[in-house]
């Protein structure tokens, strides 16, 4: 016991004499990861005030027309998601290759002709810069055939009616019938809101996708911080190790030990970047959807959820670099494996994209348990599943560090 | 107090490596093991400080079998591996005090057996700036913590310079005068003139060896 207690001491004297460099690394990662990372917090918040652009080109000189682009822009509700901007063909082709406008609707030429005389086969066309499969893009598409079939459709109706009492001898009443007709069409536009619902589930159980990638950003901070965390192994030794199990502290102590050193170790590490994330979400100066308005508790109520996680991921890292002959064979496997399996867990692309079948196996892996775990904390849901895989797998992971330190003092 | 080694076996898969290890010795004595590399030395020193397992054979010492009660080796035994065990983040007093507990620690290196180690001399340096004979020595001082009976060291004496090799060998001299007995795993005919008995370690069982000062004769038996 004393022994046991002598090398768990020399550890915690190895964490101290490591502290500089350890928070040292951690405030380079702090600039290098913080600035961007505000920037495009920034950028996304100015994205979310920012309107889709749609170029109008062609005949929009029809007072009907008009009336009702401008009923468009000042009444309805799309005036806050899109601005249209009358410009000439060569202009939209331009912007939209710069990327200025979101798409280019095109009103034909004879398009109001073709109106006047019930003829409904020329068309709106909607252009965009690229195939897309969003539904963003799909939206968009649909309000231009809205348009383009309520438009031809309404203005059809409007001149046939016109033409019906011209013929029948009630010219006095088309002025009272088309404001009548006009205002049955903006009415039908204006409360076309209420048709329908869109319920937004998001990219992961009910997670914003800032939210989403909130968790697993830190979570691959988590995986990636045992890169630096190799100088705690830097110099580990058989012999040490043969040593201590001659004086009775044997490889489930010794792994124990170093274990929970290390866990310091990596915990120090975090520190700073928590504290600095603590204030910034007190001050709002980032925060996210599901965050708005509620300071940092939230985060502070997550931060079990991560340091479990990190715990488990802290088991892994011990495992690979005791398995790995070597640093660099250490710093590969947690590399490739690290990165492979937090890739298949959806760390870099929401699962939602992936084969289900690959989605099953992602979610089982450490990286897929311990995002699980970490958004169940996010969402304020009870994790009891999630939580048994994150410490199975940590405990997993301390076992086969067991056996490997086993062999390894055996072969000497 | 005696120590009795019998009928230590161990084999690696179908390859024997210990057919049968046994030999007697008291207090006082040291014993040197001679071998070739791969001979078996360094699992049997492993077997006696109760790292690996036997697979058949008795440790006595006194009346107490230590294989059959491991739990007792710490207390009893001081292993000295081939390489350095030290931490190299820490400074020589931190890695001694791994071992030691402090009062214990400063009383030895002020009057005790670690003075003859001359490791005071470096106390405050990390060991990764200490030299092979200072590592050596510092080794020595973290293996015999528990002021074992039994001293195992496995070549203690491998590329160090005469002065280190001195300072240690005034150390086990003192250590064996103290009622310690030393069993030593050597390549070096200069610790030979340490050792009371020597032992030839060759296809797994020891042959009784007596060096004549003739090193061409030591190299053939090893053969």
């Amino acid at each position: 016991m004393r022994r046991l207690a002598g090398f768990f001491r020399a550890q915690l004297i190895r964490v101290w004499r490591l502290l500089p460099l350890q928070m040292g690394v951690s405030l380079v990662i702090c600039v290098c990861v913080g600035i961007p990372a505000a920037l495009l917090v920034m950028q996304g918040a100015g994205e979310g005030q920012e309107r889709y652009r749609i170029g109008l080109v062609g005949d929009v000189s029809d007072s009907y027309l008009g009336f009702g682009i401008a009923a468009l822009q000042t009444m309805d509700d799309s005036r806050l998601m899109i601005e249209l901007i009358e410009m000439t063909e060569a202009e939209a082709e331009s912007a939209l290759a710069r990327g200025e406008l979101t798409s280019v609707v095109r009103v034909p030429d004879g398009f109001l002709d073709a109106v006047v005389f019930g003829d409904n086969d020329i068309h709106v066309t909607y252009t965009v810069a690229s195939e897309q499969t969003q539904l963003g893009a799909t939206v968009m598409g649909e309000i231009a055939d809205v348009a383009s079939t309520l438009v031809t459709a309404s203005q059809s109706a409007i001149y046939a009616m016109q033409r019906t009492l011209c013929e029948q001898g009630s010219a006095e009443r088309v002025g009272t019938e088309t404001d009548r007709l006009n205002l049955m069409l903006i009415n039908l536009v204006l409360s076309r809101s209420g048709f329908g619902e869109v319920e937004v589930l998001g990219y992961a159980d009910g997670l914003s996708l800032e939210a989403y990638y909130f968790c697993r950003i830190l979570l691959l901070l988590m995986i990636l911080s045992g890169l630096f965390g190799s100088v705690f192994f830097l110099f580990r030794k058989t012999a040490l190790a043969g040593m201590l199990r001659a004086a009775g502290v044997g490889a489930f102590l010794q792994i124990a030990g170093e274990y929970l050193a290390y866990l310091a170790f990596l915990f120090a590490g975090f520190f700073l970047p928590f504290c600095l994330l603590v204030p910034g979400l007190e001050r709002e100066l980032f925060s996210l959807p599901e965050w708005e308005g509620r300071g940092a508790a939230p985060f502070l109520a997550l931060l079990p959820f991560l340091l479990a996680s990190a715990a488990m991921f802290a088991a892994f890292q011990l495992f690979l670099y005791e398995l790995a002959d070597g640093i660099v064979n250490g710093l590969l496997l947690l590399l490739f494996g690290g990165v492979g399996m937090a890739y298949l867990s959806g760390y870099f692309y929401p699962t939602a994209f992936f084969p289900a079948q690959l989605r099953v196996v992602g979610s089982f892996l450490p990286t897929g348990a311990a995002a699980r775990f970490v958004e169940s904390g996010f969402l304020e849901r009870t994790a009891c599943g999630a939580g048994a895989a994150v410490f199975a797998w940590l405990a997993v992971f301390l076992l086969l560090a067991v056996v490997v330190r086993q062999r390894r003092i055996l072969r000497g | 107090m005696t120590m009795e080694v019998r009928g230590i076996r161990k084999a690696y898969g179908k390859k024997q490596v210990l057919a049968d290890v046994s030999f007697l010795t008291e207090s006082g004595q040291c014993v040197g093991i001679l071998g070739g590399n791969g001979s078996g030395k360094s699992t049997l020193f492993s077997i006696l400080s109760g790292v690996r397992r036997a697979d058949g054979g008795s440790f006595f010492y006194g009346e107490t079998d230590l294989l059959r009660y491991l739990g007792r080796i710490p207390d009893l035994l001081g292993y000295v591996p081939q390489t350095d065990p030290l931490m190299e983040e820490l400074s020589a007093w931190d890695n001694l005090r791994m071992w030691h507990d402090k009062g214990t620690l400063n009383r030895e290196l002020a009057e005790g057996s670690l003075a003859l180690l001359g490791i005071d001399a470096f106390l405050k340096t990390p060991v990764r700036r200490l030299s092979g004979g200072m590592r050596k020595r510092l080794s020595i001082a973290c293996a015999v913590a528990s002021r074992p009976g039994i001293l195992i060291l496995d070549e203690p004496s491998a590329a160090l310079d005469l002065v280190c090799k001195e300072s240690i060998l005034r150390y086990l001299t003192a250590y064996k005068e103290a009622g310690g007995i030393i069993l030593l795993a050597t390549h070096d005919v200069q610790d030979l003139p340490l050792c009371d008995v020597c032992y030839l370690l060759k296809e797994g069982r020891l042959h009784p060896y007596g060096y004549d000062g003739d090193y061409h004769k030591l190299a053939e038996a090893l053969l």
